[in-house]
């Protein structure tokens, strides 16, 4: 039997290799904007244009390139998920472990602030702490982040106390292993697969929820955002309107449905590379 | 010969959901000396587990430690803490379970799992030398091409070769003591000849402490017996003693119920009844309801433990002739 590396298996995988490629070529759009077009301000002569040779996407109801906005609210929302993703990382993942293995006061203590926060209602709230703390782009990836961290580690939780049942974390102790080591290394990398999985959920609702507060108005209005542009089109109509001007929402939503799904796929792709039993 | 591991008096029980402790084991006291090999016998439900458990501190949550000692090299294990735990297990003190199948990292590749162990407690050895330790070390426990295996993980493995890696994991710091419990009953018997091989092999490096209802294994490698009824010793002595002149009425019907090669076809004999619950104890005798040659005593008043040799020991009412 061949041992197939992580690499390897990950290659080998297409699904997940397509969800990094998608990933890599948004990030890349994300980084590369000001290379690609200048920052979409002020306006245009050339209004509502459907997609052509020179405006690919087309153009608004202020003539400003929807190819350019696209690209620069890619910029935007790539921070905010990954900002996001990060503060619930840096909370929800230790959160979860401790609480499902150490089961006595700290650990009902953690499982209570998470089930506390789990109640909240997080729309509402967004809007409150978004109106109150100002609309500043990392304002509002924050808050997000804040608000995501109970659910990860919920299925954090849930997976380390199925794994920390298991004899070979019994086996682990009984030989000297530390129980950072037995948490961060022997039950992280068992439950990698719901964890990274609720991860890339985490990310993918984080664009969501950041083009959801800029569509209501409390994102950054200064920055471009897919939010925003579709904020934007909303106000202007484009949605309803007939004739319609469809390239105006139709290629930003698109955008957003794709980052979800390439950031679904790469981590199930992860997920299945992990695990040195679905590896061959 | 000098003592390694001695339990003195030691008591516990569990705590119920009301907080209410129910005793299992009760003034459980035996040694294990230096470099000499202790069988633990008993049904299931005995209290064995928890005995190493209880060496090992890793007693589940609800557990209270009633009273007694366990003393390793001297020094009272009860006392320790945590952190000193740490060090104690896998270096001094090591333990292979009963499920090869379970007691491995999926996760992690067997080399890892083994080298972890050296890298907590040698921290003196570099990566090269806890690689080539971790490979002698397979071959030691008869794992072919080691260095090949290292990489693979615990699926790839078959139950015997994943409980010889346990063995191998347990054993690579040369613990003093090493504890089984039950490592053969996942097995077959084929497998079950060659980790018997093993163990009887390692046992000469330090002690041995076998937990196991497989009286036949016992006698394959024990010196000593220690057999265990609901959770008290009700008797104890060198494997000859316990063998030849079993005295207990517990330890005669574990005996009676061994099938052998002569006997007929009929009926295997078989204690009656079962072990009973933690909270359902008498207050006397805890086989007094099973015993054939049970009396009045019995249930009501604990039995003196008698010595009835240097170190042949049985708790029960019953008079036996003592022997020298």
């Amino acid at each position: 039997m061949q041992n197939r590396t992580f690499v390897e298996s990950f290659v080998k995988k297409r699904l997940g290799l397509f969800g990094l490629l998608g990933v890599l070529v948004i990030v890349s759009l994300g980084l590369l904007a000001p290379l690609i077009s200048a920052y979409p301000k002020g306006y245009g002569t050339e209004i509502l244009l459907p997609p052509s040779e020179k405006f690919w996407f087309g153009t608004d109801g202020l003539g400003l390139d929807l190819f350019a906005q696209v690209v620069w609210g890619a910029r935007t929302s790539l921070y905010v998920s990954f900002v996001a993703v990060m503060v619930a990382a840096v909370i929800g993942i230790p959160a979860g472990l401790i609480s499902g293995y150490k089961k006595g006061l700290l650990g009902s203590l953690i499982d209570g602030i998470i089930d506390i926060f789990l109640t909240l209602p997080v729309l509402p709230l967004m809007i409150v702490i978004a109106a109150v703390v100002g609309s500043s782009i990392t304002n509002v990836a924050v808050v997000i982040g804040l608000l995501a961290w109970p659910s990860l580690a919920r299925v954090t939780r849930n997976s380390t106390l199925k794994v920390s049942e298991l004899q070979f974390i019994e086996a682990a102790r009984c030989v000297g292993i530390s129980p950072r080591m037995i948490l961060f290394k022997h039950i992280l990398l068992n439950i990698a697969g719901p964890v990274l999985v609720n991860l890339t959920l985490v990310m993918a609702t984080a664009v969501l929820s950041e083009s959801g507060l800029s569509f209501l108005g409390l994102g950054d209005p200064t920055t471009w955002s897919w939010g925003t542009i579709l904020k934007k089109a909303w106000d202007a109509g484009a949605v309803i309107d007939t004739p319609n001007p469809w390239w105006w929402w139709f290629f930003t939503s698109s955008f957003i449905m794709i980052y979800v799904i390439c950031f679904n796929l790469l981590g199930s792709g992860i997920n299945d590379a992990l695990n040195p039993k679905t590896r061959d | 010969m000098p003592k390694l591991l001695e339990f003195r008096n030691f008591s516990m029980g569990f705590k119920d959901d009301d907080g209410t402790v129910h005793n299992l084991l009760n003034n459980v006291t035996f040694d294990i000396e230096e470099g000499r090999a202790v069988g633990i016998v008993g049904e299931s439900g005995c209290g064995k587990s928890v005995t190493n458990l209880s060496v090992m501190r890793l007693l589940p949550r609800s557990a209270v430690i009633q009273g007694g000692k366990i003393i390793y090299r001297g020094q009272n294990l009860l006392k320790k803490t945590d952190k000193e735990m740490e060090d104690i297990r896998g270096k001094d003190v090591a333990m292979i379970f009963q499920e090869p199948m379970t007691s491995l990292n999926p996760v992690l590749n067997i080399g890892f799992q083994i080298g972890e162990v050296l890298k907590k407690h040698r921290p003196d050895m570099n990566e090269e030398q806890i690689k080539n330790a971790v490979t002698n070390q397979l071959e030691l426990v008869g794992i072919p091409s080691p260095e090949k295996r290292l990489k693979q993980y615990p699926h790839q493995f078959s139950g015997g070769m994943r409980q010889r890696v346990m063995i191998a994991m347990a054993t690579i710091c040369q613990p003093d003591l090493l504890i089984a419990d039950e490592p053969t009953t996942a097995l077959d018997v084929t497998i079950q000849a060659q980790v018997l091989d093993i163990m009887n092999r390692l046992k000469d490096k330090g002690s041995l402490m076998l937990v196991t209802h497989n009286l036949g294994v016992v006698a394959e490698i024990c010196n000593d017996v220690v057999v265990m009824y609901a959770g008290t010793v009700v008797e104890k002595g060198s494997m000859d003693e316990i063998f030849d002149n079993p005295c207990h009425p517990y330890t005669k019907g574990l005996m009676a119920a061994i099938p052998t090669l002569s006997s007929g076809k009929e009926e295997l004999y078989s204690i009656p009844g079962t072990v009973p619950l933690s909270n359902k104890f008498s207050a006397g005798c805890r086989f007094a309801d099973r015993c054939s040659q049970y009396f009045d005593l019995c249930q009501d008043k604990v039995p003196p433990t008698r010595q009835l040799s240097a170190s042949h020991y049985v708790q029960c009412w019953l008079d036996f002739e003592r022997r020298e």
